[in-house]
């Protein structure tokens, strides 16, 4: 099953590992492939941080829900107030093969637009995470290493390489901290094509909601544009039961009532 | 002085070697420590308003010089094998060390925004290529449609296609230079692959100028020899005379090697100074040299020499100082290369002047005096003058009116000509017309927006100012009018983002390629752009806040006649956007050359002015007379104006190297003049008889003053037949200043001297009889 969230949710993993048996793609596949919750809500502030210090805050409404195949999401963006109700919804397949479904509601337009784009390296709304990096990437995709074990501040981890079978891809490797314990991914370099590191994703902080741990603080930083991207999840409610029926235009339209 | 260099006479081989040993080991720190600056930004200065805010405009909106690298196939682009082509370059130039990936633009990286019937549509035109007609048909509709790329990346013809990739300035370098030619080469056929922009320019002019001085230097230097062998008629007087100009050279390189200064390319211009000065001071001496030994026939060598010295160093140390403190006057400038040419310049002439005064004495007692001499001109104690002299300056004296009268119809047609002066600050035009890069030019700016460009930056002190429809579309209608302009190609900004996003979301309605109605509008559409194309993009149109913008104009040609006329046309809207609380400033390498231009030649001027003030000073106190300093100018007036004049009777454009032409031609002129005056007071001081006296130092001065116009004239016409063509205005500007500097010392000078009776009377004997006992 994909997983429910685009980058947030990671459910703990229940039940028994064979220590020292394990692979680097047995590690991923666990990430992957945990059972997590049917619905969140929360309130999304990213902030973009650029080389010269400046930045920019966006603050959105998001409601993300699991259809099985599908996953649907809906975002409205409630500040800067130029873009306000701005919405933008998003349906996710398992298929591989397909890509993402993507609307945008422009008040200002009073309308209601489909996008396609080919493209999941395009980096989601100018922050330093690529769609790629927010979804969660098929472990089949990429061939995986276990590196070693390591110790971070006191907690296991294993030290996965994943080498992307496409050549053409953005990234030439990615090495990913997985908490032994929780199956958390705590911590991702991305080298690019060149093999240099490019970005390193490291996890703040994290909240527990029944058995699914939610990371409320994630930071993404371009080492080679000085930049980075921080976003923090408020207002967390796992499984309140979004009805099915609000991933539509005319909710985009309309907004959510409270 | 006279002393001194009297008792060192006696020394000769210790100086020589003294003097070697010292070269050797300047030749050594030169070996260790010469580097060539080739980057342009390093010769601005780096505290100037306009460099400062262009270079902080640079930083904000990742302002970058593009290499263009055009596709051609005469049958059109849309094939798979040219498609190909453009795909592979676009892949090698990302793949280049020194190339960042996303600043490579073609059309293969670009993305495609299209407006379909219910939303919109983000594509690339192409990822893997097409092999069919239909598919090739479809590219060619999309590239056609979306007017951010038709006539940008391909042109409107269809048969050219452009790959951009900005590179940052210091990463040009004569090794990458040639990587990217060989990899535009790699592509051709059926396809021609043309190489060009400001890198390019730079890159072709830092290795085709000093390559083409390579050559032409040694041809130089031998006319040079040959001409002062027939002049002097002595083997061992040509060593000595080409000895101080070449060991001048190497000090004053030397010298710079060993403070670590590197070496311009104004630089290249200090030799040719150190050769007019020290051939000067050369053929002064041993002219001098010639006639005592004509008239005394059996002197000894030391007895030659020690009258050489007595007679000439004052002529030889005055004409140095005063060339020297004229070039030191190019301290007042702001450009540090200039500073630098100016204080080296002056540091080589005064070493050239202690070579003359040591080297020439040391190898005359060394090696023995020139044999076989023999003057024509039967020239008794003090007797008349030869022949050819006497003529000119009785002739001279006669036709009087006629001289004055010719030279006064020539400076009037000379101020004329200066007022056609025009500045360059362009890279281009240094070239030939029809030069492969010139060519390259002109065909992709036919196919193109522009190869140039010229950066307006727009800022406001509001947050998000540049979300507002009124001044959104103030800017949209100050682009379309400059656009109007034939030599702008095309503009590039943040309004052709908004426009086109309206236009595609209201499903490519061609009615709405307009500014969006709202701010809010505006800020939806920015977001929307952010989300689905490459944000990076805008950030090199707007910062982060929307209260700056930065638009791009494509101009077609680099010359400053082009980039003023789009400045001017772009001042016009100065009033509304201060209205709006918009400051408007400039940016870019094209401005900054041209900013830069200015500031070389008000430098020039200002220092031009000093120099003369120096020089009348200077003068007036040497000669105790302030009129003689007034006339030692005349023809240091007369070589600038004919020298401005000609230029602009020519068109010769006024750039860097031609305006240090007229630091030169200063420091050449006052040499004739001073050569002359001291001789001809000297004469008056015996005589007190002003024909006659005019007939001896025409004799004296004259003479060497001739046979040193003709070695520099000679050796630097050679320049003429240079491939680059500033260095071939270079030879000729310098030939032309010898000759006017000649022409003005031996006539119109002469007059002066004669009409304002000049040392006539007691007085001025006396002082040049008190001076002379010291």
């Amino acid at each position: 099953m994909k997983s429910i969230t685009t980058f947030i949710t990671i459910s703990i993993l229940t039940g028994f590992i064979f220590a020292g048996e394990i692979t680097g793609s047995e590690v991923i596949r666990k990430v992957y492939d945990r059972p997590t919750g049917e619905d969140m809500t929360a309130n999304l502030t990213m902030v973009i941080e650029n080389s010269r210090g400046n930045q920019r805050v966006r603050e959105i409404k998001q409601y993300i829900k699991d259809f099985g195949d599908v996953e649907k999401k809906i975002m409205f963006f409630q500040a800067p107030a130029d873009v306000k109700n701005t919405a933008f919804m998003n349906w996710s397949y398992d298929e591989a093969s397909k890509s993402d479904d993507q609307w945008i509601y422009l008040p200002a337009l009073k309308k209601v637009k489909r996008i396609s784009s080919d493209s999941r390296s395009d980096y989601f709304m100018g922050s330093d995470f690529t769609y790629d990096d927010l979804g969660d990437r098929h472990p089949d995709e990429d061939l995986h290493k276990l590196l070693r074990e390591e110790k971070v501040d006191g907690i296991d981890t294993y030290v996965v390489e994943s080498i992307p079978k496409d050549k053409d891809y953005m990234y030439s490797r990615t090495i990913t901290w997985v908490v032994k314990a929780s199956w958390i991914g705590l911590r991702k370099e991305f080298y690019d094509e060149d093999g240099e590191l490019l970005k390193i994703l490291t996890v703040n902080e994290q909240k527990t909601f029944g058995d699914v741990v939610v990371l409320t603080n994630v930071k993404m930083e371009n080492v080679q544009k000085n930049q980075l991207t921080v976003m923090k999840l408020k207002d967390v409610k796992i499984n309140t039961g979004i009805p099915d029926n609000i991933f539509t235009e005319r909710i985009m339209k309309r907004g959510m009532k409270k | 002085m006279l002393k001194l260099l009297v008792k060192l006479l006696k020394y000769p081989l210790p100086i020589l070697i003294i003097t070697l040993g010292i070269t050797v080991f300047f030749v050594l720190k030169m070996k260790d420590n010469t580097r060539m600056e080739t980057d342009l930004d390093k010769y601005m200065p780096q505290d100037h308003p306009a460099f400062i805010y262009s270079d902080q405009a640079a930083e904000w909106f990742d302002i970058k010089d593009g290499i263009i690298i055009a596709i051609q196939n005469p049958d059109g682009i849309y094939n798979t094998g040219t498609l190909t082509k453009i795909k592979r370059l676009t892949k090698d130039l990302q793949k280049m060390e020194k190339i960042e990936k996303q600043d490579v633009t073609s059309l293969y990286t670009a993305d495609n925004i299209m407006g379909t019937e219910d939303g919109m549509d983000v594509k690339a035109f192409y990822k893997r290529v097409p092999d069919t007609p239909e598919k090739l048909d479809a590219i060619r509709e999309k590239v056609r449609s979306n007017e951010m790329v038709f006539g940008r990346l391909v042109s409107e013809d269809e048969t050219v296609s452009v790959v951009i990739a900005r590179i940052d300035d210091d990463v040009f370098s004569q090794e990458f230079y040639e990587q990217i030619l060989e990899l535009g080469k790699s592509y051709e056929g059926p396809e021609t692959v043309y190489v060009a922009g400001r890198p390019i320019v730079e890159g072709t002019m830092a290795e085709l100028g000093p390559a083409d001085m390579k050559r032409m230097v040694p041809v130089v230097i031998g006319v040079i020899i040959l001409i002062l062998l027939i002049l002097l008629r002595s083997v061992k007087n040509m060593l000595l005379t080409m000895a101080v100009v070449l060991f001048s050279t190497i000090w004053t390189f030397g010298l710079l090697a060993v403070v670590n200064i590197p070496i311009y390319a104004v630089f290249t211009t200090i030799p040719v100074m150190l050769i007019a000065i020290g051939v000067a001071d050369g053929i002064h001496l041993f002219s001098h040299l010639d006639l005592f030994l004509a008239a005394n026939p059996n002197a000894t060598r030391r007895e030659a020499t020690q009258d050489m010295l007595k007679e000439m160093w004052k002529p030889v140390v005055m004409t140095s100082v005063t060339t020297a403190v004229g070039f030191i006057s190019l301290l007042t400038s702001q450009v540090y290369p200039i500073k630098y040419f100016g204080v080296f310049t002056a540091f080589g002439v005064l070493t050239a002047m202690l070579f003359s005064l040591l080297l020439i004495p040391s190898g005359v007692m060394l090696f023995g005096l020139p044999k076989g001499r023999k003057i024509k001109t039967p020239a008794g104690e003090g007797g008349a003058a030869d022949e050819f002299s006497h003529k000119f300056a009785k002739g001279l004296l006669k036709y009087k009116s006629l001289t004055l009268g010719l030279t006064v119809i020539i400076l009037a047609v000379s101020l004329y000509g200066t007022t056609k002066v025009w500045i360059n600050s362009s890279f281009l035009d240094k070239f030939e017309r029809d030069s492969e890069i010139v060519l390259t030019d002109q065909f992709i700016n036919e196919h193109f927006g522009g190869t140039s460009t010229l950066n307006l930056i727009l800022e406001s002190k509001t947050g998000d100012a540049f979300k507002g429809p009124q001044l959104l579309t103030l800017v949209d209608e100050m682009t379309t009018d400059v656009e109007t302009l034939p030599v702008v190609g095309s503009s590039f900004g943040l309004t052709d983002y908004l426009k086109r996003m309206n236009k595609v979301m209201h499903a490519d309605d061609e009615t709405f390629n307009t500014i969006p109605s709202s701010s809010d509008l505006v800020a939806q559409y920015l977001l929307l752009y952010e989300m689905s194309g490459d944000p990076e993009n805008l950030w090199q149109v707007t910062d982060y806040d929307y209260s700056k913008l930065n638009v791009t104009f494509q101009l077609k040609s680099d010359d400053s006649k082009s980039i003023n006329q789009a400045l001017d046309h772009i001042e016009k809207y100065r009033k509304k956007f201060a209205d709006n609380a918009v400051e408007m400033n400039f940016a870019g390498s094209g401005y900054k050359a041209l900013v830069f231009t200015d500031l070389i030649l008000e430098g020039q001027i200002a220092s031009l002015i000093l120099s003369l003030l120096i020089v009348v000073v200077l003068l007036s106190f040497m000669f105790k007379s302030v009129m003689a300093g007034i006339t030692g100018t005349i023809p240091i007036i007369i070589t600038a104006a004919i020298s401005f004049g000609v230029m602009g009777l020519l068109g010769i454009p006024l750039s860097t190297t031609t305006a240090l032409m007229s630091s030169i031609s200063i420091g050449i002129g006052i040499d004739y003049a001073v050569h002359f005056i001291d001789r001809y007071r000297e004469n008056m001081a015996l005589t007190n008889d002003m024909e006659l006296s005019i007939q001896r130092t025409m004799h004296h001065s004259g003479r060497a003053i001739v046979f040193n116009a003709a070695v520099v004239i000679a050796g630097f016409l050679v320049l003429l037949f240079s491939v680059f063509p500033p260095n071939r205005e270079l030879g000729f500007l310098v030939s032309l200043n010898m000759f006017t500097s000649f022409l003005g010392t031996v006539t119109v000078m002469v007059l002066v001297i004669e009409k304002k009776k000049l040392f006539a009377g007691n007085s001025g004997s006396k002082k040049v009889n008190s001076k002379r006992s010291s």
